[in-house]
């Protein structure tokens, strides 16, 4: 049996490059692979619980979490064509008009 | 019956000043008409009480209580009339001058095609109505009302050209004058009210009486602090002084008194010469009861007086202009009338408030009628001769200035003399009545030579103009009144010839025992008795007996006066006088510019100014700055903060990262999370 | 390909100081946790997921029902199926064009300007849906 905190310290790891990810890349895309990351280190989470806990709500709820995931995704890569299409370029930091 | 139309007295002039204000335009002379009507029936009524007051009837009511006090405080603000021998005899003075400036108005202004006419006359009457309204005063509080109001009406009047440059700023400055003045007097005012609970003038309940009850010990006044009972009664006479000394333009604030000449010469005859600045002195004759117990006030008043008069006569002997002698003539008897009632001759300063009504208003009116002859030329170095071409008006100025130069037996000469005799009197028991008493009497040779130098360089000599040559022919409306106040000016003076009682016993104070009937407390003798015991004041002898004493300060006087006469006489009475007064050098530039009192006054203001300055500056740099601070604080930290939104949403990530492990840290040490 | 628009590193930190957090949060409460509670050996436990997909109370593993949650899932997905179509459509046109399926070669007969190049084909088939599954 592997401890739970083994678990927990890789689903934390796993979300902090993921957040690693989101604050430092430029490009839309890899943002968003990011996002996916984050996404995935909490539906670890789920799993670890679920077997600690010996209820099978927490790997369902992964189930659910991992198709919304796919359909986040699809809708995310829209709205990076419409950013495409105003901006010309992908580059999170070149949208900024919305400020001070 | 004749007090119930008392209120007709103020109410007919009032009715005249609606009447010329609203319907004027439409009137054939623009409102004279209704004025001469209302001042001729206020006339008549002032008469009827005067009957009616012989005797000694006194006539005190209530109006109207347009105030009561709440709680503690059992005073009450009323409007009432006190009608005694004082107070009926001015209102007599005051309608009979105004009837004949009426009168005279309707030649000096609207024969001379003046416009604007209907307001000239609505101030006129709400001037005549205020100054009726001012005399009859029971309380000091309906009289300070309407002494502001007269102040009022003499701004109205002064400022009535005021398309020209000069009226309006001589307007101003008459009003900012007198009201520095009333500013003390309204300090005094309340000052009266605090102490006694009542402002009454008369009866046992009024505050002259319950002040002297004070002294003796039998009645509890209100004191601020721990100052003394006479102390503060001091304090309150001179608090209410500041208003007389405004109104009766003595030193200091007599400076508007020659710029308010810039008025038509009518105004200044009523106003400026015979009732307003009289109604000063009048107020301190009113409540002279109040005053006689405070020897301090006593000599102050008297010393300002005698200074004024010597101090006014030394600045009209070089004036060119006709109306400005006339005015610092005014300024210097006015100084007379004070010192009399410094001296504590309440009767000597009445009897020179009536004979100086009428030959001042006599002076002022003449000068008007050579106004109008020279066409509004009023530099006498340009008349000259005219006294064969105007005879009437010639006849009557002789007399009204042989009666304010004090040559017996017109009736200038019987009150001044009066006046210096019991200054004198008095005065060998008192340094200070008697320093006022040389003043006085120093004034009067420069009295008489500055007035028959005036009469001297307008009607003798050969004319000197084209104007004088041949003056503009004057009508009955302005001779009418001329004559009444020239018989007046001779006459006047019988009514109380004191000297020649004196002298040879028989009856002839007539004044004095007018003034000495009447109410309890408001009589001559009362006076008398008060001011032996509170002030101190006796009556001195010189060379052993009161007829030696009389006769010397009789002979002093008119010797003086007649050696001014000659003098004048010597200098001015030649075919081509010359300005001998430029043989005074520097003191003839310091002389004809006052002394510099307008020009200090003026700096006096500036440095308000100044002060004004500091508080405004106070005011916009502390108290907004203070304001604005607060709303910068808002404004800047909104500007700074507003930055975090870079639109990057990198740095909103970023963000969101920190708070979230702040919480977290912060959640951890609190609830144990790291142990 | 390699990412060369790569931003500035250092907002980065934040992020290993939250690992950090987290580790000290996991390390401190490690011991609390006890033993974990198992799956029973002889369960299957793909098929009791199946069970509690559909709320068949058929298997021995406790769970919540999730059938309600698979039915709107199921709605969701197809929203989000067509949703991404239509951001995907160009505006500039009033005809609906979709991404050309034939790997963004251009096809000479349709003269659409500027169309939907390497962002990758959309897939137009139905809403995928995640199956039970066959053991």
């Amino acid at each position: 049996m592997v401890p739970l905190e083994y678990y927990l310290l890789l689903s934390s790891a796993i979300f902090c490059i993921g957040l690693f990810g989101i604050l430092t890349r430029r490009n839309a895309l890899y943002f968003l692979m990011s996002v996916e990351l984050m996404m995935n280190a909490a539906i670890l989470n789920l799993v670890a619980f679920s077997f600690h806990w010996g209820n099978l709500t927490g790997q369902t709820f992964a189930l659910f979490a991992i198709a919304l995931a796919a359909a986040e995704v699809a809708v995310g890569i829209g709205i990076i064509l419409a950013l495409y299409r105003n901006f010309g370029d992908i580059d999170v930091m070149e949208a900024a008009t919305m400020r001070w | 019956m004749a007090f119930d139309f008392v209120p007709a007295i103020v109410l007919l002039p009032f009715v005249s000043f609606l009447v010329a204000l609203f319907f004027g335009k439409k009137m054939p002379k623009r409102g004279a008409y209704g004025g001469i009507v209302a001042t001729a029936g206020a006339l008549a009524v002032s008469i009827w009480v005067l009957l009616s007051v012989r005797g000694g009837n006194v006539h005190e009511v209530t109006y109207y209580t347009w105030a009561t006090g709440v709680g503690d405080q059992p005073w009450e603000l009323t409007f009432g009339a006190l009608i005694d021998p004082l107070s009926s005899l001015m209102l007599v003075i005051v309608t009979l001058i105004a009837l004949l400036v009426h009168v005279f108005s309707l030649g000096y202004m609207n024969d001379e095609g003046e416009t604007d006419l209907p307001r000239y006359y609505a101030g006129l009457g709400l001037f005549t109505a205020s100054m009726l309204g001012f005399v009859i005063a029971d309380n000091l509080l309906m009289a300070f009302m309407f002494f502001e109001l007269v102040g009022l009406c003499s701004f109205l009047l002064i400022g009535f050209w005021y398309r020209r440059d000069a009226p309006p700023s001589a307007a101003k400055k008459a009003f900012l004058v007198t009201r520095f003045g009333d500013y003390f007097f309204l300090i005094g005012v309340v000052a009266v009210f605090t102490t006694f609970g009542t402002a009454a003038f008369a009866g046992p309940e009024s505050f002259p009486a319950l002040a002297e009850q004070a002294l003796n010990g039998n009645f509890d006044v209100w004191t601020p602090g721990d100052l003394g009972v006479e102390t503060w009664f001091t304090i309150i006479g001179l608090l209410i002084l500041g208003g007389v000394i405004g109104k009766s333009a003595q030193f200091p604030l007599h400076t508007w008194l020659p710029d308010a000449m810039q008025g038509p010469t009518p105004v200044s005859a009523l106003i400026h010469a015979a009732t307003m600045v009289a109604a000063g002195v009048y107020l301190v004759a009113r409540m002279y009861g109040f005053y006689v117990l405070t020897p301090t006030t006593m000599a102050i008043i008297a010393l300002v007086g005698g200074f004024t008069a010597l101090f006014a006569a030394t600045m009209g002997v070089v004036k060119k202009e006709i109306k400005q002698v006339l005015a610092y003539s005014t300024i210097s008897q006015y100084g007379y009338m004070m010192l009399a009632l410094g001296a504590g001759s309440y009767v000597a300063a009445t009897f020179h408030l009536m004979t100086h009504a009428f030959f001042k208003a006599l002076l002022f009116l003449g000068a008007g009628a050579v106004i109008i002859a020279m066409h509004h030329n009023e530099n006498m170095w340009d008349m000259g001769g005219l006294k064969d071409k105007m005879p009437v008006t010639y006849l009557t100025f002789l007399a009204g200035s042989l009666a304010l130069a004090g040559i017996a037996p017109f009736s200038g000469f019987w009150s001044k003399d009066e006046i210096l005799y019991e200054a004198f009197i008095h005065g060998l028991n008192d340094p200070i009545l008697l320093a006022g008493w040389v003043m006085g009497l120093l004034a009067v040779p420069v009295t008489a030579f500055y007035t028959f130098r005036m009469v001297f360089l307008t009607f003798h000599g050969n004319p000197r103009t084209e104007t004088a040559r041949n003056p503009e022919p004057l009508g009955w409306n302005v001779k009418g009144p001329l004559s009444v106040l020239g018989v007046l000016a001779v006459v006047a003076g019988f009514v109380n010839m004191v000297p020649v009682q004196k002298l040879t016993g028989i009856e002839l104070d007539y004044l004095t025992q007018w003034l000495d009937s009447g109410a309890e407390g408001l009589t001559y003798s009362g006076y008398n008795a008060l001011l032996a015991e509170y002030a101190g004041y006796e009556a001195g002898v010189v060379a052993g007996s009161e007829t030696t004493t009389l006769l010397i300060a009789a002979g002093l006087g008119l010797g003086l006066a007649v050696v001014g006469v000659l003098v004048a006489l010597a200098l001015y009475n030649v075919d081509e006088p010359v300005e001998h007064t430029d043989k005074l050098g520097d003191a003839k530039t310091v002389l004809y510019n006052n002394y510099y009192q307008d020009e200090f006054q003026v700096w006096l203001s500036a440095r308000t100014q100044d002060v004004a300055g500091g508080a405004d500056t106070f005011d916009q740099g502390v108290v907004d700055g203070v304001v604005n601070g607060v709303s910068s604080v808002s404004l800047v930290s909104g500007d700074r903060i507003r930055r975090i939104q870079t639109g990057i949403v990198g740095n909103y990530a970023l963000l969101l990262t920190l708070g979230l492990t702040a919480l977290l840290v912060v959640f951890g040490l609190l609830g144990g999370w790291f142990v | 390909m390699t990412d060369t628009s790569r931003g500035s590193r250092k907002p980065g930190v934040a992020a290993v100081a939250l690992f950090g957090v987290l580790v000290a949060v996991i390390l401190s409460s490690a011991s609390g946790f006890g033993d974990p509670t198992g799956f029973p050996a002889d369960e299957s436990v793909v098929h009791n997921i199946g069970y509690a997909l559909f709320d068949i109370e058929l298997g021995e593993i406790a769970s919540e029902g999730f059938l309600a949650a698979f039915l709107i899932i199921a709605l969701a997905l197809d929203v989000a199926l067509d949703s991404a179509v239509y951001l995907a459509k160009q505006e500039d046109e009033g005809s609906v064009v979709s991404a050309l399926t034939d790997g963004g070669r251009d096809i000479a007969s349709t003269d659409s300007p500027g169309s939907v190049d390497a962002s990758g084909t959309t897939d137009s088939q139905s809403a995928v849906d995640s199956d039970g599954g066959e053991p």
